[in-house]
């Protein structure tokens, strides 16, 4: 018995592994659900960092973020599948007129989870640390966004 | 079905084998209840894989084996019903106590066997052995052990695969008698083993086995009747004359042993005239003594491969010349 | 020491009567008496205490340790809020040790239940009692599920109490959103719950593998090493369902729970690729084991 077992679940697994690397079928690692997520976590977190910083508390709807990522940091390259994706997110603070952009590093795992770095503006996501009521140190919630998509 | 033939086993053209090799083949194997039944045969004869296929442990390639007149299929968990024993030495778990290794095996049977226990160890000999761990125990206390371990479950039918290994005579006597007292009570009792003399003077029948086939099933005494002349080891002043005067005596033939003096095969009666007649003649008895019985005789006969160093030697004449051999051939001690 | 004749227990009357089929009665509880004579066993072995300790103290340990440093753990989620809310610190160690120390501890008696009777030479000593080899088998088998089960029960407890001893303070979820306290506990259970499937998928391939080598080394050995196996092929531009059917990635399904929408997608593909791997090693091992040779009959 061993044998053929042995040489049949060798094959399966061969079989398996040869399909599933010839990466027919996408990563699900994809441009819109990455944007689509980020935006709308950093939407939360720029409420909750508001409200940290004893601010008044903006709606996050009424902050229209909108995020446009690019592997690597060019079109140039498939725009699918894990690594480090350069982010910029668009929101209104003080009108349609006056958008804001903040930008991230992002660092997009195989299993849509990211690590999304705050690269600027510096008042935004360049501290990790804000100033809470009381001069109390709180971690920056907009320095590193910690998300995930559904790739499935 | 029920037991419509009576007999406890009944396996009817089994054959069983690994891979190139046949360890059994179309064997017919059939013990009636109430006896002692010898399967006897040399090592490789196939006796283990016979008595594991009794056990469920080895599943035949073909024929039907039923035990109580049962098939496995159809007797389904109850296979084992009344069936005990071991196959090759009993093993049990070695950082457990003999004690508690039999609450294990009570455990798995159910029932009352867990009352027992206290008692198949006294019987076995194990009452002071019992609490300490069984990685301690020699190979006659495991056999013991084994044997304590069978009575927990009160068997109609006892199979032992070769118990005597490392058992000290005594221990070999009072096993015995043990099982002849199982054998009044109406146990059934199958007992392997290499050794035609231990055979002889406990079992009632006897199934020889062969390289996986049977030799020889029958009733001892019916044995004994096909038995040949037995073997004697003679060894005389005068060799040569010694071998003449058997060829000119009835009944009796001689021929030289590889280890010096004769080998010869006679009759009792004739063995008498013979030596009579070599002391007349003026050759010296230097020493004369029953080797092989008659059922030993024939068992090498059955069994023999002539040529194989320390098996039986077939003389042109057709007569098996058995080894020199130890009387009890020690076993090598399983390593836990 | 004599073997006394004549007063060996007296026996039982001839068993007559029907062939009993899989559906007796007996056979059903058969199962039972042999799980419980397992656990039992179980409960004696060094290996079992010490996961029980592990899963017991490991949570407050590590809540001590993250007390006594200012430093956040990087490079996994909830990671930054360890020292902000006490939710934080059952999810890091899910998300961390979750991958790897799971399927260990799991292989680590799933992986030897079987083969140890092997190492022992007791498979002939147990196999000619009153229980069948499917009884021996599910009995086995249950056992070392049952085990799984109740050290990840044990670790939902404890790390659950070590987080909540730490600070019930809301915490930040993977979509941003602030989760309240009762909320933060439903979803802590909840995702350590979602990994119980792969973690009895890793129990049944273990076991599956301790059957067919006869040995507790490879039985334990081949699904750690399958474990980082998948780790290492996780990271391989795999398409998304080449993903999903690494016995690896259920592990990590949860992160949807605690997304703003939550999204359940990765969990019920994690049930489908757990239940595949656990029915093929468990049928796998089953039949190799029901007509295997046991002994050295030759």
């Amino acid at each position: 018995m061993s044998r053929r077992l042995a040489a049949g679940t060798a094959a399966a697994v061969i079989t398996l592994l040869t399909l599933t690397a010839s990466g027919c079928g996408s990563t699900g690692l994809t441009a819109p659900r990455l944007q689509t997520s980020l935006s709308s976590t950093f939407a939360n977190l720029y409420v909750l960092q508001q409200t940290e910083q004893g601010n008044p508390k903006p709606s996050a709807a009424s902050l229209k973020s909108q995020a446009s990522c690019q592997k690597g940091g060019t079109p140039d390259i498939p725009q699918d599948g894990s690594g480090v994706w350069l982010c910029q997110i668009t929101y209104l603070v003080a009108g349609p007129g006056y958008p804001v952009i903040a930008k991230y590093n992002v660092d997009v795992q195989t299993d849509g989870c990211y690590a999304a770095d705050g690269d600027g503006p510096a008042s935004v996501n360049g501290s990790p640390t804000i100033t809470g009521p009381h001069y109390a140190q709180l971690i920056n919630p907009l320095s590193l966004i910690d998300g995930c998509f559904d790739t499935t | 079905m029920t037991e419509a033939t009576g007999h406890v086993v009944e396996a009817r053209g089994v054959s069983k084998w690994f891979g190139e090799t046949t360890a059994l083949d179309a064997v017919d194997f059939t013990v009636t209840p109430g006896v002692v039944h010898g399967l006897l045969g040399p090592n490789g004869a196939g006796k283990t894989t016979l008595l594991s296929a009794l056990f469920g442990l080895v599943l035949p390639d073909e024929g039907t084996l039923r035990l109580f007149g049962r098939t496995r299929a159809e007797a389904g968990p109850g296979w084992l019903d009344g069936v005990a024993g071991f196959v090759e030495t009993p093993r049990f778990y070695p950082y457990l106590s003999g004690r508690r290794n039999l609450a294990v095996l009570a455990g798995l049977d159910g029932g009352d066997a867990a009352a027992l226990i206290d008692q198949a160890l006294e019987r076995a000999g194990l009452a002071d052995a019992r609490g300490r761990r069984v990685k301690g125990y020699s190979l006659g206390m495991r056999q013991r052990l084994g044997l304590a371990a069978a009575m927990l479950r009160r068997p109609r039918l006892l199979i032992l695969d070769e118990p005597t290994n490392g058992m000290d005579p005594a221990g070999i006597r009072d096993l015995r008698t043990a099982l002849r007292q199982l054998a009044r009570d109406g146990v059934t009792v199958i007992l392997s083993s290499h050794n035609m003399t231990q055979v002889e003077e406990i079992c009632d029948a006897v199934t020889v086995l062969h390289r996986g086939k049977i030799a020889f099933a029958g009733r001892l005494d019916a044995m004994r009747a096909d038995a040949p002349d037995p073997v004697w080891r003679l060894r005389t002043g005068d060799d040569g004359a010694a071998l003449e005067q058997a060829r000119r005596s009835a009944g009796v033939k001689a021929e030289r042993h590889d280890d010096g003096g004769l080998v010869v095969f006679a009759a009792q009666d004739p063995m008498d005239e013979y030596v009579l007649t070599l002391a007349r003649d003026g050759v010296a008895i230097r020493g004369l003594e029953l080797d092989v019985t008659p059922l030993e005789s024939l068992f090498f006969q059955l069994t023999g491969e002539a040529g194989q160093p320390g098996e039986t030697r077939q003389t042109p004449a057709g007569l098996f010349i058995p080894p020199a051999r130890p009387d009890n051939v020690p076993v090598t001690e399983e390593v836990p | 020491m004599t073997l006394a004749a004549g007063q060996w227990p007296a026996y039982a009357e001839p068993a007559a009567g029907p062939a009993a089929g899989p559906s007796d009665p007996r056979q059903r509880s058969g199962t039972l008496v042999v799980w419980r004579l397992e656990l039992a066993k179980l409960r004696g072995q060094w290996r079992v205490r010490a996961i029980a300790l592990m899963c017991l103290v490991g949570p407050f340990v590590i809540v001590a340790g993250l007390n006594v440093q200012s430093a956040t753990p990087g490079d996994t989620a909830f990671g930054q809020w360890v020292h902000t809310s006490g939710f934080a610190i059952p999810m890091v160690i899910l998300g961390f040790g979750g991958q790897w120390l799971l399927p260990v501890g799991t292989a680590v008696v799933a992986g030897d239940i079987f083969s140890s009777e092997d190492h022992f030479g007791t498979w002939k000593t147990i196999l000619t009692r009153s229980r069948s080899r499917g009884e021996l088998f599910a009995g086995k088998f249950l056992a070392a599920c049952t085990f799984a089960t109740a050290a990840m029960v044990l670790l939902i407890i404890t790390g659950l109490l070590a987080g909540l001893l730490a600070g019930t303070q809301p915490v930040v979820g993977l979509g941003g959103q602030l989760v309240t306290a009762s909320h933060a506990t439903e979803l802590v259970v909840v995702s350590w719950l979602s990994v119980m499937p792969p973690v009895l998928g890793f129990t049944a391939l273990a076991i599956f593998t301790s059957v067919a080598s006869r040995n507790s080394a490879v039985g334990i050995g081949v699904p750690v090493v399958l474990t980082l196996a998948f780790q290492v092929v996780t990271l391989i531009a795999l398409p998304a369902w080449g993903q999903q059917v690494l016995l690896s990635t259920p592990f990590t399904a949860w992160h949807g729970f605690w997304e703003q929408p939550a999204y359940v997608g990765p969990f019920l593909y994690g049930l489908l690729t757990s239940a595949v791997w656990f029915t093929l090693c468990s049928a796998a091992a089953w039949l190799v084991f029901r007509r295997r040779t046991i002994g050295g009959a030759s």
